[in-house]
């Protein structure tokens, strides 16, 4: 526990200023789990942009009678590596190809929950009492509105689309960030610093973006990160519940709610699926906490030092 | 929560001496797989309604056995009067578990019930549908029952008619029936569990089974986990992938038929080169025994074979996607719109595995070069497009469906599936009407025969629909008990019959 | 004091009839129930009696301020699929969902905070990466596959607790285990990021600068602050369980509201969604007012 008392460590002599980029590379490197969770999410994204051109007729071609073929069995096509679902369609092609839908549905609901639901917490926490009042009853209505059944309620009125359960998930998240929002900035506005500024003369915006929100910011990144999570799990709750992602679409949440059946006697219908899940928001979260680390100037010391590291 | 301590420490200890314990030796559980919203004898004939209620509580007035046909049960004999009006002796010496009498009055009050507009009551819409019952009490324990217009098959019909106190209102449901059967009705903890035990007063023999208790689970692992955990009796419906363990796993005929009900108004459904494709292109064998369960059998009619009249001599359509692509060229060729997007729907939940039954045959229809869409809808919105009246501007639709029919006779799927005043029919052929009027109004063999012109007329001359299967039902049974189930298991289970090993 | 309670209280009560507003109308558009209750084979005047009974047969507009004539009498309407008061029905799931949510909370809380504060004391420690790898795999894998691999382990092959159901102490333990994890996860990485803010702010530095060489007072220092926004994803979560757990009641044969929730809207029994919804919701202002009292208790600097 020593550098907790290494309280402000003295920045190390720079010989040559090194590139920004080379910089950040040799700290993503110098963190192991971080460069690993990169590579991962890498790949994750290129199956997303690439996965349905290249397998989508693989990834849909059923054999019944080859229906849940079990894994490891190298003598088969590599697609069936991780053993085959209940129509007997490649797991690992369907995985590849689901990585679309599935990333498409977790990042679109969490931007536009995160955008939508930190601007009016901003708001809430900085601006009159009046507009206060009235996006914290809005706040209020979203988050005591079960998220589920807000789900089913607007999905049975609309398709079940790709795009619609974007929507629905969206809104159902949006208190969380309001809520933090507002509670950060209630705390920061009283800070030395923003009343100095606020003394001084800044406007309103200013003070927003460039003083309250980097302060707000890194907490919300890490709902954020884990609220990716959260919601390939709630779309993999409706499909439990039937609703949600129709076949033939297919995501991982749908994936793992279809082997749900048959857990008892072909874990890997389900295993594979939610091991993408869990393997996706493993890598987004220690890259959020590098990431964390490397933007925090206080903490950056441990990315560059490493051989002085001994935690 | 700290005053609670006490409490729970000593609820903890209780239970410990509970959780350990199992049931008494002469009581069973029995894991159900959805709670009952109510618990009205006049619609016994709902599966999860009848699996409690069905000859444990209620008794009816004739009752239909699997195996040996019609029996006696509250009634002790009939005849026909002539007229459509026959006479039914009851049993004397039967009283209510309220300790009254039951007499034909009785009966007649329950045939009233039944078709009480005000409660529409299963068993009345279901099985006397159309059908204007009114009785005569020739005296207390003598009846005449007469249909209009008159029904040959009245003694079987009375199979379904559950007899209740003729003080039973008839404008609201029960909450607590009170009935003639071996068993009364104990306690509903709602979300929690039904408890019923034996009727000391009870007429007949009585049964080994002294209580039961039904619980609810609406996971298939679940219910199978709980036989085996030795916290449940009786799991009456499993999946097909939970019924892994030959000694506690039965699998029976469930009297369900699974089918996909054709638009008929509709291009290009309404041409019958291309129903015949949409039959022609189902491997229906490739389903068996990977999707369903090894003993589904392929269907001709909507049916179980054990049905009067199911023509035996009907062959399934073979797989042959080649002959189903030339009829659709051919179709196209004199102007079919056989490019025209089709809709695909299933029902979510209606059968374990129906959703990969769906996407198989949606891509069997996109292999032979149908456009087709496939939607998967709740039971609501699957009503709204099942029964009439059917939306507006719905477009070329084809409808899942699964059919139940242990009654021995085709009669009620006929009407409401094909004839043009069906509530689920989507035809309407003058030749369908007639012929299902004629079967009705015989008797014996000429019944039968009629029964199979139709199944022979629906299936190959107007290919009005594509059969699929006669589906297979799986339960679980503790070793300890002596019971297996049968055709009956789907809709009802008498506790009377089950035995300790 | 008391004004805050009074406004809040007001602001509830909109809120609550903002929240009505959107059930009732929503709800109802997604169709008609009367094909669900009658028998498929019902002829077309039974079908409208039952809507006539059920008030479904008359405009929209008119059933909602009938409902809401009723509701100021505090006539919360009738379930159709179980004829009975559409709050007996309500109040005997949240009875359930309220015990449920009010121990696994605790849990979630104590434990939580607990470890990820330990975890933020020394980053990238052992400690903390067995914490965070756990935590982030319990919050991310689907609860209905914990749920059944946990009936299967424990139940079936280990016989240690009941599969399912209500009765005794031991059938709590399975749901509230499968329900801790997802929040726990969650608050723990949070109480975890805002503690490595907290220790490293200027405050504490401040501390330590004045010699304050006490490691719990620095500590209890930090997750003072630290503590703001963990209170606010804890209510977050806290609101999420006093919804309804519906997969773990789905699995577990829990009779709580969340499921019962999901079931009325399937059925289309309008009454019980709507009180069900009202029930939850003021548990939830209620439980926000605490968490509003709880910030200024924390930071006095802020107030109402």
């Amino acid at each position: 526990m020593a550098h907790i008392d290494q309280v402000s460590p003295t920045q190390p002599e720079l010989p040559d200023a090194p590139n920004p980029i080379a910089q950040t590379l040799r700290m993503l490197w110098n963190d192991k789990f971080a460069f690993v969770s990169t590579v991962f999410l890498l790949l994750v994204v290129f199956c997303a942009v690439f996965g349905p051109l290249l397998f989508e007729d693989i990834a849909t071609k059923q054999n019944l009678r080859g229906r849940n073929a079990p894994p490891f069995d190298f003598e088969k096509h590599w697609l069936f590596w991780l053993g085959g679902d209940a129509l007997g369609r490649p797991l690992l092609a369907r995985i590849i190809v689901a990585a679309q839908n599935t990333i498409f549905v977790a990042a679109g609901a969490v931007f536009f929950s995160l955008v939508i639901g930190t601007s009016l917490g901003l708001l809430a926490g900085y601006t009159t009492h009046n507009i206060s009042q009235v996006i914290m009853r809005l706040a209020d209505i979203i988050m005591s509105f079960p998220s589920l059944l807000l789900a089913v309620i607007v999905l049975f009125m609309l398709e079940s689309s790709v795009f619609n359960l974007v929507i629905v998930l969206a809104i159902t998240r949006i208190p969380i960030y309001l809520r933090t929002a507002r509670a950060e900035t209630l705390e920061v506005r009283e800070r030395m610093f923003v009343q100095a500024a606020r003394v001084m003369g800044a406007s309103t915006r200013r003070i927003i973006f460039r003083h309250i929100l980097p302060v707000v910011f890194p907490t919300l990144i890490t709902i954020a990160t884990l609220d990716f999570a959260f919601v390939m799990l709630a779309e993999s709750s409706l499909s439990f519940l039937g609703i949600g992602i129709q076949p033939p679409e297919i995501t991982w949440g749908l994936m793992v709610s279809q082997g749900r059946p048959y857990l008892t006697t072909a874990w890997w219908l389900s295993f594979w699926p939610g091991l993408a899940i869990i393997l996706t928001t493993l890598s987004l979260n220690l890259l959020s906490h590098w990431m964390r680390t490397a933007l925090d100037p206080a903490q950056r010391w441990r990315l560059e030092n490493v051989g002085k590291k001994n935690g | 929560m700290n005053r609670k301590t006490p409490l729970v420490a000593m609820s903890l200890l209780a239970s410990t001496l509970a959780f350990g314990a199992h049931a008494q030796s002469n009581s069973v559980t029995v894991v159900l797989s959805e709670e009952l919203e109510i618990v009205e004898p006049c619609s016994a004939t709902k599966s999860n309604v009848g699996r409690v209620l069905f000859q444990n509580i209620s008794e009816t007035v004739t009752e239909m056995d699997p195996t040996t046909g019609l029996q006696p049960r509250l009634a002790e004999s009939w005849e026909d009067v002539g007229n459509g009006t026959w006479r039914f002796k009851l049993r004397e010496g039967v009283t209510f578990s309220d300790g009254s009498a039951m007499d034909a009055e009785d009966v007649a009050h329950s045939l009233v019930r039944m078709k009480s507009e005000a409660i529409a009551c299963e068993i009345g819409a279901k099985f006397f549908g159309g059908i204007e019952i009114t009785s005569n009490i020739v005296d207390a324990h003598t009846i005449d029952v007469t249909a209009n217009p008159a029904q040959p098959i009245l003694p079987m019909l009375m199979s379904t008619v559950t007899v209740t106190p003729s003080t039973t209102p008839l404008d609201k449901f029960v909450d607590h029936p009170i009935g003639t059967g071996p068993y009364t009705f104990d306690e509903y903890a709602r979300g929690q569990h039904i408890k019923l035990s034996a009727n000391p007063s009870y007429w007949g023999d009585q049964p080994t089974v002294q209580s039961a208790t039904y619980v609810f689970r609406a996971d298939s692992a679940v219910r199978a986990a709980m036989v085996a955990a030795g916290e449940a009796d009786i799991a009456p419906n499993i999946a097909l992938q939970d019924a892994r363990d030959p000694a506690m796993d039965f699998s029976y005929p469930n009297s369900e038929t699974v089918f996909l009900r054709l638009e008929h108004a509709y291009a290009p459904l309404d041409d019958r080169r291309v129903r015949e494709a949409l039959n022609l292109a189902v491997d229906r064998e490739a389903f068996v025994g990977t999707i369903l369960a090894n003993g589904t059998l392929l269907a001709t009619g909507i049916t179980p074979p054990s049905t009067i009249g199911y023509d035996h001599d009907l062959k399934p359509y073979a797989y042959d996607p080649e002959r189903a692509k030339a009829l659709l060229a051919e179709a196209k060729a004199d102007g079919v719109p056989v490019d025209t997007e089709i809709t695909l729907i299933g029902r979510i939940n209606n059968f374990a595995n129906v959703l990969e039954t769906m996407e198989a045959l949606h891509a069997m229809y996109q292999d032979v070069g149908f456009n087709m869409k496939l939607e998967m809808v709740e039971v609501a919105e699957w009503l709204e497009r099942y029964a009439k009246p059917f939306p507006a501007d719905r477009g070329p639709e084809i409808i899942e469906a699964q059919h139940d029919n242990a009654n021995g006779d085709p009669v009620f799927s006929m009407y409401f599936k094909y004839h043009s005043e069906g509530q689920q029919s989507g035809l309407t052929d003058p030749k369908v009407d007639a012929l299902i009027a004629e079967a009705t109004a015989a008797t014996g063999e000429a019944r039968a025969a009629k029964w199979s012109e139709l199944f022979g007329y629906i299936h190959e001359e107007v290919i009005a629909d594509v059969m699929l299967f006669h589906m297979v039902g799986f339960s679980r049974v503790n070793d300890r008990l002596d019971f297996a189930p049968t055709i009956r298991t789907n809709s009802e289970l008498q506790l009377s019959q089950i035995e300790f090993k | 004091m008391l004004n805050f309670l009074g406004k809040r209280a007001v602001a509830s009560g909109i809120s609550l009839v903002g929240l009505i507003l959107l059930v009732f109308f929503l709800s109802r558009l997604t169709g008609d129930p009367t094909g669900l209750y009658l028998p498929l084979d019902a002829s077309e005047e039974s079908r409208n009696q039952f809507r006539a009974i059920h008030g479904l047969d008359k405009p929209l507009f008119v059933q909602f301020l009938n409902y809401m004539g009723d509701l100021i009498r505090l006539d919360f309407g009738e379930s159709i699929r179980r004829s009975e008061p559409a709050i007996d029905v309500v109040l005997r799931g949240f009875a359930w969902t309220l015990q449920l949510a009010l121990i696994t909370m605790s849990l979630v809380v104590v434990l939580a905070i607990t470890l990820g504060s330990l975890a933020a004391y020394h980053v990238g420690g052992v400690f903390d990466r067995i914490a965070t790898f756990f935590s982030l795999v319990g919050a991310s894998a689907p609860d209905f596959w914990v749920a059944i691999v946990a009936i299967v382990v424990f139940s079936v092959t280990l016989g240690w607790v009941p599969t399912s159901g209500t009765g005794t102490v031991w059938h709590w333990i399975l749901p509230i285990s499968v329900l801790f994890i997802r929040p726990f996860g969650l608050i723990l990485q949070i109480v975890r990021g805002s503690m490595i803010n907290a220790l490293g702010s200027a405050y504490v530095k401040t501390a330590r600068a004045k010699g304050i060489k006490n490691r719990p007072i620095i500590f209890v220092h930090a997750l003072r602050n630290a503590l703001l926004p963990v209170i606010t994803v804890i209510g977050d979560q806290a609101a999420a369980l006093l919804n309804g757990a519906v997969v773990v009641e789905t699995i577990f044969g829990f009779p709580g509201v969340g499921k019962l929730m999901i079931d009325s809207i399937l059925q289309r029994d309008f009454t019980v969604v709507l009180a069900a919804i009202m029930v939850t919701a003021m548990a939830i202002f209620l439980m926000n007012i605490l968490i509003d009292i709880l910030y200024s208790i924390l930071d006095p600097r802020i107030r109402y």
